[in-house]
């Protein structure tokens, strides 16, 4: 009989201290929060930067966090956006699509973001953009550059900012088929990305009159590529065309550059992010795409530049690349557009940001970039670049071959497969 | 035999449970004061499921299943492909989850109901990679690595209401329910006459097995059961996340769910899962948000409780208000302290 | 057929490094009859103690650094082979002093000590070195490749193979051939009598769990430069060790290198059709092999058979 009571006491009790314990832990405030809000000013614009910290794309998921911090501190610099500071959270989404979801729910559920900024693995995007899709809430997608993110997965309230494995298949394609050989082999990061990728590189070679001879699919995070190189050793392809990212890709050229492999077959890695390619210099090898270059020869490139590397003095990346360079025109671009649209609705910034065109100065491209609004893509510039044998210092590490202006390197199936929700059907969200 | 209260054990709803259910249907309204928000939540009634569900077989059973994530996860990837494929109705589609982790456990208790002990632990391990690597592997079903999308709350169609479960908070309410209904059922699971058998033959194989009972069929069945509830919890978490991932089926987080049980005290009370998912939860959302570092702090508690305090959480608890000794608790616990304790001698 | 013979080459090289990571988790197995998780965790320990050693900032005081990192790249490797496993066996007293409380009650108990123990120092290494991956650099002597039969192999894995064999036949001759190894047998076979003798049976312990975390820290240095370092190695060396060990059979030495072997070729065969279902096929091997044959291939009776 009193055992009985006792416990019952015993579990109220518990329950009570464990709600205390919660409340007086809100106190701390969670995550790494930039809170800055005067008495009486006006509401901040809050984001929520869902970048990698650790996993497969840790690296490159800091640099775009740089890039996207760097344009919020330039907004708040002027005053703000509609004299509002611009304030962000950021947590680490682990390279990991439960975790990204996780983050997204907690950032949009309990932190009240408005706007969700950032991506490198295209699975980690998806899954945020499902819960940012089920609340209204506008999610930028900055460095992911599946073809999929342009077409069946996109999404009314996604904007993708990088380019994606078909427009760097169609720059660099045909021109290899022609002039090296039509034997191909591809070499696939087995998730999304990777698929999308080499289905695009896939049907320009067969386009282009040329041959897949095999696809080799490498799981995430492998490190031993020995089995692959005897592989491709034994087929004797012409060239090699990998969808293979982040540290994944590091390895590999490694070990390919170890082995004395870089030479024949020849090889295409479609796109190189920066944080990849410093991480391991000397095994920079093939033909590969990029968007951006710190040393391209136009306006406005050294100031930004020397701007990214006052900021960024300790790290372990001395120069911009391509990824913080995304992070940076994506943030910019939607404060921008809010700025315009005069308001934080969502609807309207999402409208503002369909009709959306830079010019090339603003971009510091070679040519004029603009929103494709079926796709929500930004159609930009593709640089393609290969390996400097003539640097000019120890961060010149390519050199640029090709630009090719947006229209040739557009993702024409894309507009097909994508399928946007009405504006009516898309929850309201404004701060 | 889990220690409990001899009238508590013959009633369908204890007070306890009672207390537990009032507490927890008043969560929604204080929980955004508390720092907290409705998902947690709906996690922390996810996981307390699979955790009582995974105590079926190691504090109830005795079994040591460092695999049971496998199940979690193919419950929440049959519910989406069931949704996909079959047809889109919530009851049907948790069915499938059930039905679908329940036949994966039958098919590994096939195997490995003949032992226990170490090598039942390795066993599960296996099927438990197995499992998490056909799941990865599959990507044109399971979508791989990348998970499998777009599964949709589908809403709870009664016949003469419908309730529409996209909002944290419904889905909170439905998750509840289901939850209460759940926890009842194991209740009278572990205290029925079956549940007894397998506590027997937690404390000796050989004694069970002498008194007629058909020791393999029982510990088959209860790790089959013990699967299909976990994959139910798994259909509801995929729902939680509109999608089914494969990381809950890797060794590392199936490893979550043992510290989790085992620091709640999962090992002397029917409660203990629930304590230690709750405490597991919450330390990762609140402590993770101060450093990095949580998971060290977590495992550092877990290991100190493997060596100096292997009944839990739960366990001390229920020893401070029992105003008992653990000594005593010993002598009239059930044989899980034995197991801690004593070591050979009691086998 | 000729086109797998590189293929089987490949599976034995890399049979034989699963034998050398089995190796440490054996022996704890096999003479102290207690599992190590923490062998994963030790495993990558290793890998980075050495990393750190041969890198740009050693943990020395300022002068003995320089006089470190002015010596050759060779010399440099041959020490912190014997440096780091030295490092972790520092860890491995600490966490058999913890194993003491578990000894003689349910061997689960000392599964999830060194599951936790596991836990915690991965999480140690996270803290310390971060996430991004590291290179382990080698002697020039051992990188780059070779040509033989028309095909570029990698000089290393055929040099860390050669190691894994010489490193077995050492761990052989200790065992069956020296006193101490017999003393330790004697030890797992009947502690009571070993006692009786005057035997100091804790330090015996002590001394071989030690010694079988120095040997994972010692896999975890020679595999590095193949699988590259990153906080979650560990994984990737204690599943193929308890495979390994369930395959070949507790208590067997051999049987432990055989499993190996077939674990190695069935990876690297797997390689040569199916790359991306590699990793599978070790399970299917288990599970193969298990059901026929419970014990393993060359099993005792042990405390697997609870």
């Amino acid at each position: 009989m009193t055992k009985r009571e006792i416990s019952r006491r015993g579990v109220l009790k518990g329950s009570l201290m464990a709600s205390a314990l919660a409340g007086t832990a809100s106190y701390f405030g969670p995550w790494k929060e930039n809170r800055v809000w005067a008495q009486g000013a006006a509401k901040p614009i809050k984001l929520g930067l869902t970048c990698d910290a650790s996993g497969q794309y840790g690296n490159s998921g800091q640099d775009d966090l740089r890039g996207i911090q760097m344009a919020i501190d330039e907004a708040n610099a002027k005053g703000g956006v509609l004299g509002r500071k611009v304030t962000w959270i950021t947590a680490d989404t682990e390279t990991t699509p439960a975790t990204g979801s996780r983050i997204a729910e907690r950032f949009i559920t309990r932190e009240d973001c408005t706007i969700l900024i950032g991506a490198v693995h295209s699975g980690v995007a998806n899954a945020i953009t499902q819960v940012a899709a089920k609340n209204g809430v506008i999610y930028l997608n900055t460095n992911s550059s599946a073809p999929s993110e342009a077409g069946e997965n996109c999404s009314r309230i996604k904007f993708v900012w990088d380019g994606n494995g078909t427009n760097f298949s169609k720059a660099s394609v045909k021109n290899a088929v022609d002039s090296i050989g039509k034997n191909w082999m591809l070499l696939t990061n087995d998730y999304v990305w990777g698929h999308t990728t080499s289905a695009a590189t896939k049907a320009q070679v067969e386009g282009a009159g040329g041959k897949i001879m095999d696809n080799l699919l490498v799981p995430q995070n492998t490190r031993d590529f020995t089995a692959y190189l005897l592989k491709i050793q034994q087929a004797k392809p012409d060239v090699v065309a990998t969808a293979i990212g982040g540290d994944d890709i590091k390895a590999l050229r490694e070990q390919v550059a170890q082995l004395k492999l870089d030479g024949k077959p020849a090889w295409i890695n479609n796109q190189q992010d920066w944080p990849d390619v410093w991480g391991a210099p000397n095994s920079l090898f093939g033909v590969f795409g990029t968007t951006w270059y710190h040393k391209l020869a136009l306006p406005g490139v050294a100031e930004f530049v020397k701007k990214w590397q006052a900021t960024n003095k300790e790290g372990s990346i001395p120069v911009p690349g391509n990824v913080s360079y995304n992070g940076y025109m994506a943030t910019r671009e939607l404060l921008r557009a809010i700025e315009r649209a005069g308001s934080t609705n969502n609807i309207k910034i999402i409208k503002e940001l369909e009709n959306l065109k830079v010019s090339a100065t603003d971009r510091m491209q070679h040519f004029d970039a603009y929103m494709d609004p079926v796709t929500h893509q930004m159609q930009q510039t593709i640089y393609l670049a290969r390996r400097n044998a003539k640097p000019s210092d120890n961060t010149d590490l390519y050199e640029i071959i090709s630009w090719t202006e947006p229209k040739a390197a557009a993702d024409t199936d894309a507009q097909a497969k994508c399928k946007l929700t009405p504006y009516e059907q898309v929850p309201t969200v404004d701060s | 035999m889990i220690p409990t209260q001899q009238s508590d054990s013959v009633r369908l709803i204890t007070p306890t449970m009672l207390v537990l259910f009032l507490v927890l249907a008043t969560v929604p309204l204080w929980i955004a004061r508390a720092g907290l928000y409705p998902y947690l939540g709906i996690e922390i009634l996810i996981w307390s499921l699979y955790a009582l569900a995974f105590n079926l077989v190691l504090g109830t059973a005795g079994l040591p299943s460092f695999g049971h994530g496998a199940y979690f996860g193919i419950g929440a990837y049959a519910f989406g492909l069931c949704q996909f494929n079959v047809v889109a109705n919530l009851w049907i589609c948790l069915a499938a989850a059930f039905a679908v982790a329940g036949l994966a456990g039958a098919l590994v208790a096939l195997f490995i109901s003949h032992r226990r002990g170490i090598y039942y632990a390795f066993m599960t391990i296996a099927f438990g990679q197995i499992f998490w690597t056909l799941a990865i592997k599959s990507h044109k079903v399971t979508g791989g690595e990348d998970g499998l999308l777009k599964i949709a709350r589908l809403p709870a169609d009664l016949g003469f209401a419908s309730f529409d479960l996209a909002g944290n908070v419904a889905f909170y309410y439905f998750v509840l329910i289901v939850f209460g209904l759940a926890v009842i059922a194991l209740w009278r699971l572990v205290h029925s006459p079956y549940g007894r058998v397998i506590a027997a033959i937690k404390q000796s194989e050989i004694r069970a097995a002498h008194l007629g009972y058909n020791v393999w069929l029982y510990k088959a069945s209860i790790f089959t059961l013990s699967a299909a509830v976990s994959g139910f919890a798994g259909g509801l978490f995929a729902m939680a996340q509109l999608a089914a991932f494969p990381d809950v089926m890797s060794l590392h987080q199936s490893g979550y769910v043992v510290m989790m049980t085992l620091v709640g005290g999962g090992l002397v009370s029917f409660w203990g899962p629930v304590v230690g998912v709750f405490l597991f939860l919450i330390a990762r959302d609140v402590i993770g948000a101060l450093t990095n570092a949580w998971m060290l702090y977590f495992g550092l508690l877990f290991i100190a409780v493997v060596l100096f305090r292997p009944e839990g959480v739960a366990g001390a608890v229920t020893a401070a208000w029992q105003n008992r000794s653990l000594h005593s608790m010993r002598q009239q616990g059930g044989s899980a302290l034995r197991l801690l304790f004593g070591g050979e001698r009691w086998r | 057929m000729f086109d797998l013979l590189p293929h089987i080459l490949n599976g034995l090289t890399l049979g034989l490094l699963f034998a050398l990571i089995a190796l440490g988790f054996m022996l704890i197995v096999g003479l102290m009859e207690q599992i190590n998780l923490a062998h994963g965790s030790l495993f990558a320990l290793g890998a980075y103690f050495a990393m750190q050693l041969m890198g740009p900032r050693p943990p020395f005081p300022s002068d003995v650094a320089h006089a470190w990192l002015a010596m050759p790249l060779g010399w440099r490797y041959v020490a912190t082979l014997i440096l780091a496993p030295a490092a972790v066996g520092v860890v491995g007293i600490a966490i058999e002093f913890c194993m003491r409380r578990t000894y003689g009650k349910d061997p689960l108990y000392g599964l999830l000590l060194t599951f936790g123990a596991a836990m915690v120092i991965e999480e140690m290494i996270r803290l310390t070195w971060g996430t991004r991956d590291y290179v382990l650099q080698v002697p020039q002597g051992v990188s780059g490749g070779f040509l033989f039969g028309d095909l570029i192999w990698s000089t290393y894995r055929f040099y860390a193979a050669g190691i894994a064999v010489a490193i077995i036949g050492l761990v052989w001759l200790l065992i069956e051939k020296t006193s101490f190894g017999a003393t330790v047998k004697a030890g797992a076979h009947d502690s009571e009598i070993v006692r009786a003798l005057g035997i100091n049976l804790t330090r015996l312990r002590l001394l071989v769990f030690v010694f079988g975390t120095m040997l994972a820290a010692i896999a975890g240095i020679i595999v590095a430069p193949i699988w590259g370092i990153r906080p979650h190695m560990g994984v990737d060396a204690v599943i193929p060790a308890f495979l390994v060990i369930v395959l070949g059979g507790v208590g067997s030495f051999w049987g432990a290198v055989v499993a190996g072997l077939l674990v190695g070729l069935a990876v690297g065969l797997s390689g040569a059709y199916a790359s991306e279902w590699s990793l599978l096929s070790m399970y299917v091997l288990l599970v193969a092999v298990v059901t026929v044959r419970a014990r393993g291939l060359w099993g005792k009776k042990s405390v697997l058979e609870a």
